[in-house]
């Protein structure tokens, strides 16, 4: 599996290619992903947005601040890297197993994006890649309301191994309604 | 202890990582994306729909929690840099005295609400442009950065933050940012009326002060972060505004200073563009 890093010198930032290779190798290697991965980074946008096409290779295109590290505006992260890549990938990989009627990530209701957020995040949480599990939480809440009912779907979400997009969505939709209610 | 404290050496731990206003200005990107997602969204202002929301409203939430350790700061400062009764009336210092002690509160509710949204302290870069607004050496210019200029900044963002809080339904958010902004309200009156009584009569020295006052609103308007725009993340906040004092022909004036930062914003993207489309081309 091989990964490929463009552009090779950054000149607005100071990321270092062969060290966002190094992350993502070792992020796609521990999910397993067997493909090569081309990585391609905005460095003129400082937003944090990813798009992933599947594929061999798989295409991750990033804006800088997808890799940036937010004490040091500017510079890597390799959490930032090892985060942004494993959240691409996860969501590729779910879409292969149970997410195969997800719409395209274009598509999704800020709902549905928070709480597919919140699957991908727990996992990478407890596969060795620490999160702050009250960042997620609080974007939960925001698109599910400030509720016990939220916070339970969050709950659930989060601890979950082997959801399908249907239920996902379900618990999802459940805690909107108990917003609405 | 020595008065006039330079902004490179605030106390500060391990945790913040400090920036200066030059070190924002000399990133290459930050005007670039002005608007990136207008294409998709008819406003820029930070509201819950927006897809960023959460990240935006925690990095927002940081620079308010760093403002208000600055503001503590900077009050303080006016306290014991200026001899009593010569450069500063008491009751001047007594009314720093209290900002300082409302300062303090703040950063206290935004350790919490930091918490609360999930964000580390020290986990954004903090930009000291708000002390340097504190170091003059005069106490009317002082009054006129901070008070008003900083301060006024203060009510815009609480209000945009407190409308958040609303629209996605967080009662702490909109529930600490209403009492904090009840507090800066007071904070901008009390710069309001020392900067009339201690000018009275001196024409001159009330000009530079707004002067200064103008150049800070400027700073703090860079890039087109606020104004009355949708353009912008931060709305000018007419109505608190005129309540700390300000009248409408100065309110005018914030957002004409503020409008020009955004145009030189959306300038500087422009050129930026044509640069880049040229070298593309070539």
């Amino acid at each position: 599996m091989a990964v490929t890093v463009t552009p090779a010198t950054f000149t607005l930032v100071y990321f270092d290619a062969a060290a966002i290779a190094a992350v993502a190798a070792g992020v796609a290697e521990r999910l397993g992903v067997t493909a090569d991965l081309v990585i391609e980074v905005d460095e003129a946008s400082p937003l944090p947005r990813v798009w992933t096409t599947p594929g061999d290779p798989i295409a991750i295109r990033v804006e800088s601040g997808a890799f940036e590290d937010t004490r040091r505006p500017r510079h890597q992260s390799d959490e930032a890297v090892a985060r942004s890549v494993g959240r691409a990938l996860l969501r590729l990989l779910d879409r292969f197993t149970g997410f195969a009627a997800a719409p395209d990530d274009a598509d999704l209701t800020l709902a549905q994006a928070a709480a597919w957020d919140t699957y991908v995040i727990g996992r990478l949480h407890r596969r060795g890649w620490p999160q702050h599990e009250q960042r997620w939480r609080y974007n939960f809440r925001n698109r599910h309301g400030f509720t016990d009912a939220a916070d339970a779907a969050f709950d659930r979400l989060w601890a979950a191994d082997n959801l399908t997009w249907d239920q996902l969505v379900t618990i999802s939709d459940q805690a909107l309604a108990a917003r609405a209610a | 202890m020595r008065k006039f404290f330079p902004v490179e050496e605030l106390a500060r731990d391990e945790r913040f990582h400090t920036i200066t206003m030059r070190d924002r200005m000399a990133d290459p990107r930050a005007s670039r994306n002005l608007n990136a997602d207008q294409s998709r969204r008819s406003s820029n202002r930070l509201s819950p729909d927006r897809k960023d929301a959460s990240d935006a409203a925690r990095s927002m939430m940081h620079g308010i929690f760093v403002g208000e350790i600055q503001a503590l700061e900077g009050a303080g400062r006016t306290c014991w840099d200026f001899t009593t009764g010569g450069e500063a009336p008491f009751a001047l210092k007594l009314d720093m005295a209290r900002q300082a002690w409302d300062e303090a509160r703040h950063v206290e509710i935004s350790v919490k609400l930091a918490d609360w949204m999930g964000t580390e302290i020290g986990q954004f870069a903090e930009n000291t442009v708000l002390f340097e607004a504190a170091c003059s050496h005069d106490p009317v210019l002082r009054l006129a950065g901070v008070n008003r200029a900083l301060e006024g900044l203060a009510i815009d963002v609480f209000t945009t933050m407190k409308e958040f809080g609303d629209l996605a339904g967080d009662p702490y958010l909109e529930f600490c940012e209403d009492w904090m902004l009840a507090d800066e309200v007071t904070h901008v009156k009390m710069g309001s009326d020392w900067l009339r009584r201690l000018t009275e009569g001196d024409a001159e020295r009330r000009a530079a002060a707004l002067e200064f006052q103008s150049v800070v609103d400027k700073l703090f308007s860079y890039g087109g972060t606020r104004s009355d725009s949708d353009e912008s993340i931060i709305g000018l906040a007419r109505r608190f505004r005129h309540l700390a004092g300000f009248t409408d022909d100065e309110i005018d004036e914030i957002a004409d200073v503020s409008r020009q930062a955004l145009e030189e914003a959306k300038e500087r993207k422009r050129r930026l563009q044509e640069r880049a489309a040229a070298g593309a081309a070539g």
